[in-house]
């Protein structure tokens, strides 16, 4: 499994996305509003999943810009803080 | 938690920018009773001049007093109004001369440090009752970092009481129509164990994230993020509410504390149970204190409307 790919599981079953599969989630696609779907909730709890599951830590709204634009973006992010 | 778009309520104040100057004018010349004194021929204009305003308090009293017609339901305005205007003076009080110029009693601060002591933050769930400036500025006491989430008006004259003097902010402030509604700040600041205030009892704008609940004999709509949040991050839940005890003097009360369990799927109706709760425990409060809820939103709004379809 690839990095990307366990992210993407990651968020399905942490979020508890039902109508989504792993695969189904576009690497480019906005994370919230269009996209995926999520909402201001979901970022609450995506900013706990990553800490948790990633050991990386969203510290401002700044950060939080960069990473939750896509699956693409929120990967780069967490392996440039921490490479694994 | 709230999205960027039209609303059916705002929150600024209805008075120009003149209008409050003059009250704070008369608060530093005649103090207090002189500004009070003030309050009635006001809240007069806009209960026989401005029905627009009158029927406002009509969407809470007329469910509190169902009973209450024709001069009786005009009276409860006019006493509800009377009773706001005099916690706006009592802002500005604290704001221009200070929070030691009110006596603020509130028992329960050795459970609220408890709570904080427990390190994953606090969510402080108020409602819009009493006076919740005039509780911030006794929360502050606690030394532990206080963010509101609170969505200002562009443009609103109306001034927070830490604005009279100049001081610094005493809390930080957290914009609900921010970068996705705060998330990334409401988060970090629970995990700093900081202390995130909300109001309880009103929607945001077009906030998907709420409930129906039954409150004072209908359904009302109550925002459910506040809770969300407290399932994920494991913060317990304060309610507090204040209200006006006396001339000068206000009381805080621990109402409850909610504490909300991890959520194992997206729905909200997980949240129901908290939600029931906070509205029964504000129900209770309004019970007692009828005259000291300043929610002059319609709650109840959409769900007439719906009735209405069908």
């Amino acid at each position: 499994m690839t990095f990307k790919e366990k992210v993407k599981h990651t968020l399905v079953n942490e979020l508890n996305l039902e109508d989504v599969q792993p695969q189904d989630i576009l690497d480019d696609a906005p994370l919230f509003g269009e996209g995926l779907g999520l909402d201001s909730l979901d970022a609450v709890e995506l900013v706990v999943i990553v800490q948790k599951h990633f050991g990386v830590e969203i510290a401002n709204m700044e950060e939080g810009k960069t990473a939750f634009q896509s699956i693409n973006s929120l990967c780069t992010f967490i392996q440039e803080r921490n490479p694994q | 938690m709230t999205r960027r778009n039209s609303q059916s309520w705002s929150s600024q104040s209805i008075a120009s920018r003149w209008q409050h100057q003059f009250f704070y004018l008369a608060i530093r010349l005649g103090g207090r009773r002189l500004a009070y004194a003030f309050t009635y021929p006001v809240v007069c204009y806009y209960m026989l001049f401005r029905p627009g305003i009158r029927k406002r308090t009509r969407h809470y009293l007329r469910r509190r007093f169902p009973d209450h017609k024709g001069l009786a339901a005009f009276r409860d305005s006019f006493r509800l109004s009377l009773s706001f205007a005099k916690v706006l003076v009592d802002r500005a009080i604290v704001g221009i001369a200070g929070p030691e110029s009110m006596d603020v009693r509130f028992d329960s601060m050795e459970e609220i440090q408890d709570l904080i002591d427990q390190g994953s933050g606090l969510i402080l769930m108020n409602a819009h009752v009493g006076c919740w400036q005039v509780a911030m500025s006794s929360i502050h006491m606690l030394d532990t970092p206080v963010n509101l989430l609170m969505k200002r008006e562009h443009g609103d004259v109306d001034r927070h009481y830490h604005e009279h003097r100049g001081m610094p902010c005493p809390y930080k402030i957290i914009d609900p129509d921010g970068f996705l509604g705060g998330a990334v700040e409401i988060v970090q600041a629970l995990q700093r164990g900081e202390i995130i205030s909300v109001m309880g009892d009103r929607v945001f704008g077009n906030d998907k994230n709420k409930l129906k609940i039954p409150f004072i004999g209908e359904t009302a709509e109550f925002p459910v993020g506040a809770y969300k949040i407290a399932a994920i991050t494991g913060a317990p839940v304060a309610v507090l509410f204040s209200r006006k005890t006396g001339v000068n003097s206000y009381a805080l009360e621990l109402a409850g504390i909610i504490r909300v369990n991890p959520v194992q799927d997206r729905g909200l109706e997980n949240l129901r149970p908290y939600v029931l709760e906070f509205a029964g425990l504000l129900e209770g409060y309004l019970q007692l204190h009828a005259y000291q809820f300043y929610n002059f939103h319609d709650m109840w709004e959409n769900q007439r409307a719906e009735a209405g379809k069908h």
